[in-house]
């Protein structure tokens, strides 16, 4: 029984726990771009991997990880910045937002999927991994980069809750997000907000990129690899709640990484899809509300 | 004035010849229909560059039958129904004599029954699925490289030598084609007085490999058996590394497992795998130390088994065809069974049976991101029994 | 029906009626379908007296990816709702087809079994995702597509990552001749009639109370309910109806290829479809046969000069989403419209 906990449990629920501050670093940015939005941003799975190659290309030009961390944040949000001016608001006014936003974000990751390939070529690559080793606690061996991971994750999350919900900033952003119109009579600048929040969100995707790069090694398609997880956490926890977003990627990933004990791991993805199904039928707004209502 | 008679006869039957012997003498067209984009453009990229290479060889030397070589390229993206769509171009729009390139079991599959009803030619150089020269094999389809079930019982057969009676525990991609690996190389293993002490299938593309740890952990094993590929195998060793868990297990795999398009991102945590393959650039024969030099000269990387078995087949067709005397599918079909034939491999010979090239095998273990050789198996007790039984 | 198309504009006594603009633009269709089918009827004249097998083959490729295209048409240009998971349906048909086919089945029998197993499991499917709409939607059938992809390429019976080969070639008596699926030119007819029977099929379901019903959802959905109609209802029918165009264009792939595989169901093919609906324009039915042609000879064009052709088909369609959102066709056809209107009024 101990052993059971020890080797098979106790491994596992940290496993499952890792992955899931994976999918809230990705999600979150998605959920944001939605609550503000309002636009379903299917190349975000595409910035995350710009992101991992941001950091491989620098990394290996001899800058180290921790100036990396902050770096590619930061070359991310013009990018996204111009993507919002540039081509989000183009049709941002379509009578059909979601459906026009969420086709032109999917050609847009299709190129730049592509573009990734051509530049750096279609091999799998792997930043070294910044900090080695591991411990053990009670037998179960802990790899520091992994609690690194968590650690600095949840981190990230909580100082994205706090600007969002306690600063003057967060409550321009959340006064655009409930009436765009009401928030710009009372002189909010709402179209560099919009742009900001979009850059933002690309540099969340980002930084997950720079950090799970050494875990998940890189790729041209490994944006691919959330894509379907993360839209699963932001639909459940609510569309645009950042609360939201946290509670279901942590529930959804242990479900995942418990469940996989007892069944064989190939149900994991469809046990994921059938909670999104349920929640669609039984609770079609998610666990939470969303961002600036309430 | 025999002589004169002889030499203006033929030269009568030239002149009146000249149309049928001029389209004779064009080039001999080879398609090349490979991935050159997505996943599996790196592997296209080495058979490529294989095929390239033995071409400027064969026509540097006088070509085929004194005939030039010609290879025409099209990208299948690895996809099956692209893959059909491009054969078609090959056979009917660029009427190529010969074509090659597959690379998933998937299109060289759907690629022989193209051929079968153009009544072509096709070869793999990539592909090792045991089906595809047996119970799925085709009259018009042959293979040059090793297949799964040759790669597998060299393996064993070298590992229960270094480790006798090896506990194994298995880790294997949740398909098809992962399970029969796994199940056949328990298979090898048990014949040879080894235990298996647990299996475990991830999905495809799994990200984490570590939440299997546990479960291997506690089993104790000594040998970890995997035949996840690409992408699956940089998380699955790279994480184990992270883990603490490749020290005292070595770990073993199929071919595909690790190649040079994916060992270095793999790194440290790649050394010491091993595996059953037909080519190493490490081969040490003249002629394979010529072909590596040759081919670093041009593409300024390492051979690998699929660039080396894609040079080897362009001399295979043309020694069939030089055979046969002609480029016509019967006769060359006649031509390349039993065939034998030289390549940087050693001398293979295709089985008449059921179009499996038969070749020597070797054991490679990874040191330092080369394979090195560590053990041999001769041609055939590598490969198992003939189960062609469609021709 | 298309014949009647062009007839009765000219018609004087019309000219009086208010226009019924969602006639006027099914008339306009009409007329482009009809162009459509001569392009192709010349084609397979040229194509048949140059011999050539090739392109006749890649046409009735196209054609039948044209019907997968259809399919998402009926959804997104009608109904607004996007599926991404269109190929699950399109590779039901095709793996019902190859598996029936190998067992000895006759054309008939597996298209009315093609037609009766699509009915069903895109009720079953119809019945969660019709609860949902806009990205929920989307993200559904997007799931359920990826899904069932992964037992397909599971299962060993179907043969797994391998796909099934082997599809014989069928005879498919049409009662004045028979046409062999091995026959480049008579296949490639054939495919072009049943392109245009759906086609046609389609227009008059859409033309029906039903079909304005979808359109109704489509601009308003909450007023719908006031009218008297269920929109989930018809949301599920439409989705129905997808389905079935779907699977039986579907059916028709391993009869001109001979092999299945589960690339077919990949989100790759959903995609691709929704590309050429955009592309060609949605909401028009005849837009999503163009967009297949246009786009089956643009891959074969770029892909021969460049392996990196999805950047350039990426960058079409984005600029087709921001430019012209209603598509080629929608563009063409509204010229045609006010053609049509101006030749009425004169």
């Amino acid at each position: 029984m101990i052993d059971y906990l020890q080797f098979v449990l106790a491994p596992q629920m940290v496993t499952g726990l890792s992955l899931g501050v994976a999918v809230i670093l990705v999600a979150l940015g998605l959920t944001i771009i939605f609550g503000l939005l309002d636009v379903i941003n299917m190349s975000h799975g595409e910035f995350y991997a710009v992101g991992a190659y941001l950091a491989l290309a620098l990394g290996a030009a001899g800058l180290n990880f921790w100036l990396l961390l902050v770096l590619v944040p930061l070359l991310m949000l013009p990018i996204g910045f111009l993507v919002e001016k540039g081509l989000i608001q183009r049709v941002f006014n379509s009578p059909d937002r979601h459906t026009t936003t969420l086709l032109l974000t999917f050609g847009l990751g299709l190129v730049i999927e592509e573009t990734l390939a051509v530049i750096f070529g279609p091999n799998t690559q792997r930043p070294p991994t910044p900090i080695r080793g591991a411990v053990e606690v009670f037998g179960v061996m802990l790899p520091n980069y992994r609690m690194f991971l968590i650690g600095f994750g949840l981190s990230v999350v909580a100082a994205v809750a706090l600007v969002i919900y306690r600063t003057r900033l967060g409550a321009m952003v959340r006064a655009a997000a409930f009436d765009r119109h009401m928030a710009a009579s009372l002189g909010v600048p709402v179209g560099f907000v919009f742009a900001g929040a979009f850059a933002f969100g690309i540099a969340l995707a980002g930084l997950a990129g720079v950090l799970l790069a050494p875990v998940y090694s890189v790729f041209p398609t490994m944006g691919r690899d959330f894509i379907l997880l993360a839209f699963t956490v932001v639909i459940v926890g609510g569309m645009g709640s950042i609360a939201g977003a946290v509670v279901a990627g942590l529930v959804l990933t242990q479900i995942q990484a418990i469940s996989s004990l007892f069944i064989s791991p190939v149900w994991s993805d469809p046990i994921v899809f059938g909670i999104l199904v349920v929640m669609l039928v039984v609770r079609p707004q998610g666990l939470f509300g969303r961002l600036g209502r309430g | 004035m025999t002589r004169i008679t002889t030499t203006t006869l033929a030269l009568l039957a030239s002149v009146a010849l000249a149309p049928l012997a001029l389209a004779q003498q064009g080039p001999i067209k080879i398609g090349v229909n490979t991935p050159l984009s997505g996943t599996y453009a790196p592997i296209g990229q080495q058979v490529r560059w294989g095929l390239e290479l033995a071409a400027k060889d064969v026509n540097a030397a006088g070509g085929i039958a004194g005939r030039q070589v010609q290879l025409i390229f099209e990208d299948e993206e690895a996809n099956p129904a692209v893959a059909v769509q491009k054969a078609d171009k090959l056979f009917q729009v660029d009427k190529v004599d010969f074509m090659t390139g597959t690379v998933n079991s998937g299109s060289t599959l759907a690629v022989g029954q193209i051929a079968e009803r153009a009544g072509k030619l096709v070869a793999t150089t990539v592909s090792f699925a045991d089906s595809i020269t047996g119970d799925r094999c085709s009259p018009n389809v042959f293979r040059v490289n090793a297949r799964a079930e040759q790669q597998s019982s060299a393996l064993a057969a070298w590992l229960t030598k270094e480790k006798p009676n090896p506990k194994v525990y298995f880790l294997g991609p949740d398909y098809e084609m992962g399970r029969s690996t796994v199940a056949a190389f328990q298979a090898g293993i048990k014949a040879r007085g080894g235990s298996v002490l647990g299996e475990v299938f991830a999905p495809l593309d799994s990200k984490d490999y570590s939440q299997y740890f546990g479960q291997i952990r506690a089993a104790r094993p000594q040998v970890l058996y995997t035949s996840v590929a690409g992408n699956d195998t940089v998380r699955l060793l790279t994480q184990m590394q992270e883990f603490g868990l490749l020290s005292n297990l070595q770990v073993v795999g199929a071919s595909g497992t690790l190649t040079s398009q994916n060992i270095g991102a793999i790194g440290s945590a790649a050394d010491n795998f091993a595996t059953g393959v037909g080519y190493s650039p490490q081969i040490d024969t003249p002629e394979n130390k010529a072909f590596v030099s040759k081919f670093q000269a041009a593409y300024k990387a390492d051979p690998d088994l699929y660039g080396a078995d894609s040079y080897g087949l362009v001399f295979f067709y043309k020694a069939a065809v030089e055979k046969a005397g002609s480029t016509e599918t019967d006769k060359v079909r006649e031509a390349m069974r039993g065939l034998e034939w030289d390549t940087p491999q050693g001398r293979k010979t295709m089985r008449a049976g059921d179009h499996q090239a038969l070749q020597t095998m070797y054991v490679v273990r990874v040191e330092k991101q080369k394979f090195n050789i560590v053990g041999q198996v001769p041609a055939t007790e590598a490969v198992g029994p003939d189960l062609c039984t469609k021709f | 029906m298309v014949e009647a198309a062009t007839g009765p504009v000219a018609d004087p006594a019309r000219g009086a009626r208010p226009i019924d603009r969602i006639g006027l633009a099914m008339r306009a269709s009409h007329l482009l379908a009809l162009l459509l089918l001569a392009g192709c009827l010349v084609f397979a004249l040229v194509a048949w007296r140059t011999g050539d097998v090739f392109y006749l083959r890649l046409a009735t490729e196209a054609l039948i990816f044209a019907g997968l295209a259809l399919s998402v048409d009926i959804l997104l240009g009608y109904t607004g709702l996007l599926s991404l998971g269109q190929a699950l349906y399109f590779g039901l048909g095709a793996y019902m087809s190859a598996v029936l086919l190998r067992s000895g089945w006759s054309f008939a029998g597996v298209m009315a079994a093609v037609l009766l197993g699509a009915t069903v499991v895109s009720f079953l499917g119809g019945l969660i995702v019709s609860r949902v709409r806009g990205v929920y939607f989307a993200l559904i059938t997007f799931g359920m597509a990826q899904v069932a992809a992964k037992a397909v390429y599971n299962t060993r019976e179907l043969g797994a990552s391998d796909g099934l080969i082997g599809v014989p070639i069928v005879k498919i008596a049409l009662g004045f001749t028979t046409v062999s699926s091995d026959s480049p030119i008579g296949f490639f007819l054939f495919v072009l009639g049943f392109m245009v029977l759906l086609y046609l099929a389609l227009s008059y379901l859409l033309d029906t109370p039903f079909g304005r019903i979808l359109i109704a959802i489509r601009s308003n959905e909450r007023r719908v309910p006031f009218l008297g109609y269920q929109p989930q209802r018809a949301r599920l029918c439409a989705y129905v109806a997808a389905g079935i165009v779907a699977a039986l264009s579907g059916a028709l792939y391993p009869m001109l290829r001979g092999f299945v595989s589960p690339e077919l169901m990949s989100f790759t093919t959903s995609g691709n479809a929704v590309i050429t609906v955009v592309t060609g324009g949605a909401g028009t039915l005849v837009g999503a046969l163009y967009g297949s042609v246009i786009l089956t000879a643009l891959r074969s064009v770029i892909g021969s000069w460049t392996s990196h052709h999805l950047i350039v088909i990426g960058l079409i369609f984005m600029a087709v989403v921001i430019f012209f959102p209603r598509g080629l066709i929608g563009v063409i056809r509204a010229r045609l419209e006010s053609w049509l209107v101006r030749r009425r009024t004169r």
